[in-house]
């Protein structure tokens, strides 16, 4: 299981390298970045294979002591969602990024880095700092531009991130008082002889922390902003990893420290469900109003997070399920979506909705993977989306939430109107003469491979399924966690 | 022991009140390193027993201070430095841009 470990030190090893051939021999440069993401993606799909049943990795072989790595199914999925994306935005990244090259690709391996050791950690303390090490190196790349709206985006992030991060380190370290230890089984043993009410009081700071990461209405506003002027490509892996980072986190400490009966008492599960169904509502209607390709996205991105939070916070087996499988579906479509605006971008520098007038006749195949990504991402057969939204309007429907399975079938109409309003603008004539530059294969071909992949995970959803399946025991039982992380 | 703790709850609120009321970047800036040390505090303070000694260089130790907050103390300021770091860089960039300090002046976008 050495790979785990791997997967953690070969993107610092990049970043540390890129550095390094940006001052001595600027020949390399290429060719070490890509070969960098094929070794890595080789590594990520040898750790995943490993993922069933979860095995532990002691760094240092000191056990309990020492910093513990481990992979299981729900750290599985989300090594699955870096392996998909990395290797074609690093791929895009190279002929689309041409100011600032070489600080863009140092960020980004250091932030892949971080969201992978947030994915692989059994410790609390480290959990925290990896958090911060995604966290501070997104904010960098959001400022890279240097334009005002970057900065400003940039300062807006950091306030919110780091307001965010430090109650999520006040709760790490009350636990540690009350419980001594930092492994998470070990804590997740003490927890059950804590008293109920402070439990709920440390179940307030982690929420509250994650949640201003996660962006949440009403703590969503700095996240539209951070989207406009970054580099596209970032955005990318910033919806598709970043956001769901926090997500991952939160859930891991709820489900596994917490406990499931835990949440069912203190009634966070019809709250999360309920602030999920006003973040997706408020983010639709926003969405609606905005002029920018991006800002448009980023809000459609909240109300993709809502709905993750709903199908996971239902609490039943198929809200998991459901949960899980748009965490990855929304990464892939999002990602669609987002590489074809930067070729938009790159080729003639559109930012706007009627920028992109007539580009239809431009652009055939590109348009129509837009298309085919926004009408998987609005919720409509046979794309993927349609799967993981019924899984969870299904599993809502099961456990009694019947509001929120009628306000996500509302949404998908709210939704189907502003993505509407893009391909109908996308494919209206324009009398204009359109110069455009080719954006060439190197750009196409990995959007193209993202756009299929809608199409694939829609008709065969038993591929992501096989692994997804086995997430749900493993998180609504904690024992298993706690069982191989103790006893391996 | 006790008033102690109730200094960590002053300066964590002192922190959170700096960044909340402050329009200054810098003053901003100046509120998440109040913060940190407030949090920095707490380590020590939860791993102090009277009269403890660290482990490695007495022998004869009965009482000893646990070492692990400690460590997660180091951490943590290493983490609030680089923190500080990052927004100094973009206040400085944002000062150039606009000459201006005031967060309500930065209007390029609105949330």
């Amino acid at each position: 299981m050495e790979a785990a470990v791997w997967v953690i030190i070969l993107p610092l090893l990049t970043a540390f390298f890129i550095g390094i051939s940006k001052v001595y021999v600027k020949k390399i440069f290429v060719p070490l970045v890509i070969s960098s993401a094929i070794i890595y993606l080789y590594l990520l799909i040898l750790v995943i294979n490993n993922s069933y049943p979860p095995n532990v990795y002691s760094v240092g072989a000191w056990r309990l002591i020492g910093i513990n790595l481990m992979v299981d199914p729900f750290s599985g999925l989300f090594l699955l969602i870096i392996a998909l994306l990395f290797l074609p935005v690093i791929i895009f990244s190279v002929k689309y990024i041409k100011s600032y090259k070489h600080e863009y690709f140092i960020f980004t391996y250091i932030m892949t880095a971080g969201i992978a050791g947030m994915v692989l950690t059994a410790d609390l303390f480290n959990l925290y700092v990896f958090l911060e090490v995604s966290s501070l190196s997104s904010c960098a790349l959001v400022a890279l531009k240097k334009t005002n709206k970057g900065l400003e985006g940039a300062y807006k992030y950091l306030v919110m991130s780091t307001l965010g991060s430090f109650f999520i380190l006040l709760a790490t370290i009350l636990t540690y008082y009350l419980t001594g230890t930092l492994n998470i089984a070990e804590i997740s043993l003490e927890f059950n002889e804590i008293p109920f009410k402070i439990k709920s009081a440390l179940m307030a700071f982690f929420v509250f922390g994650y949640v201003l990461k996660i962006g949440l209405i009403p703590l969503h506003f700095w996240l539209p902003d951070t989207y406009e002027d970054s580099p596209i490509p970032y955005n990318v892996l910033s919806s598709g990893l970043v956001m769901k980072s926090a997500v991952y986190a939160l859930i891991k400490v709820l489900y596994i420290i917490f406990g499931i009966d835990f949440l069912d008492k203190s009634g966070l599960l019809q709250i999360g469900v309920f602030w999920g169904v006003i973040t997706f509502i408020v983010a639709h209607l926003l969405a609606f109003q905005q002029s920018n390709l991006s800002r448009l996205l980023a809000y459609s991105s909240i109300a993709q997070i809502a709905y993750i939070m709903i199908g996971l916070f239902v609490g039943t087996e198929g809200g998991l399920i459901g949960g899980n499988f748009h965490i990855l579906n929304h990464a892939i479509m999002k990602g669609t979506l987002f590489l074809v605006t930067a070729i938009f971008y790159y080729s003639l520098s559109a930012v706007n909705i009627e920028d992109i007038k007539g580009l239809a006749y431009k652009f055939p195949i590109l348009s129509f993977t837009f298309v085919v990504a926004s009408l998987a991402i609005v919720g409509l057969p046979p794309f993927n989306g349609f799967i993981s939204k019924w899984l969870i309007v299904e599993a809502a429907l099961e456990s009694g939430f019947v509001y929120a399975a009628f306000f996500i079938l509302v949404g998908t109409f709210l939704s189907l109107t502003y993505y509407l309003k893009v391909i109908i603008t996308l494919y209206t004539k324009n009398d204009k003469e359109i110069v455009v530059e080719e954006p060439g294969l190197s750009l196409s071909l990995p959007t193209i491979f993202l756009g299929s992949l809608c199409i694939v995970f829609g008709v065969v959803p038993s591929l992501p399924l096989r692994l997804i399946n086995k997430i749900p025991t493993f998180l609504l039982d904690n024992g298993e966690y706690i069982r191989v992380l103790l006893g391996g | 022991m006790q008033i102690s703790y109730i200094a960590v709850i002053i300066l964590f609120c002192l922190g959170i009140y700096t960044i909340i009321s402050n329009k200054n970047i810098i003053k901003m800036v100046m509120g998440f390193t109040i913060l940190e040390s407030s949090l920095i505090l707490l380590l020590i303070l939860i791993s102090y027993t009277p009269g403890g000694t660290a482990p490695i260089l007495d022998r004869q130790y009965e009482i000893v201070v646990d070492p692990i907050p400690q460590a997660l103390a180091l951490t943590t300021i290493v983490i609030g430095g680089s923190v500080t770091a990052v927004m100094l860089a973009v206040t400085i960039k944002l000062y150039k841009r606009y000459r201006t300090l005031n967060v309500d002046k930065l209007r390029k976008l609105r949330g």
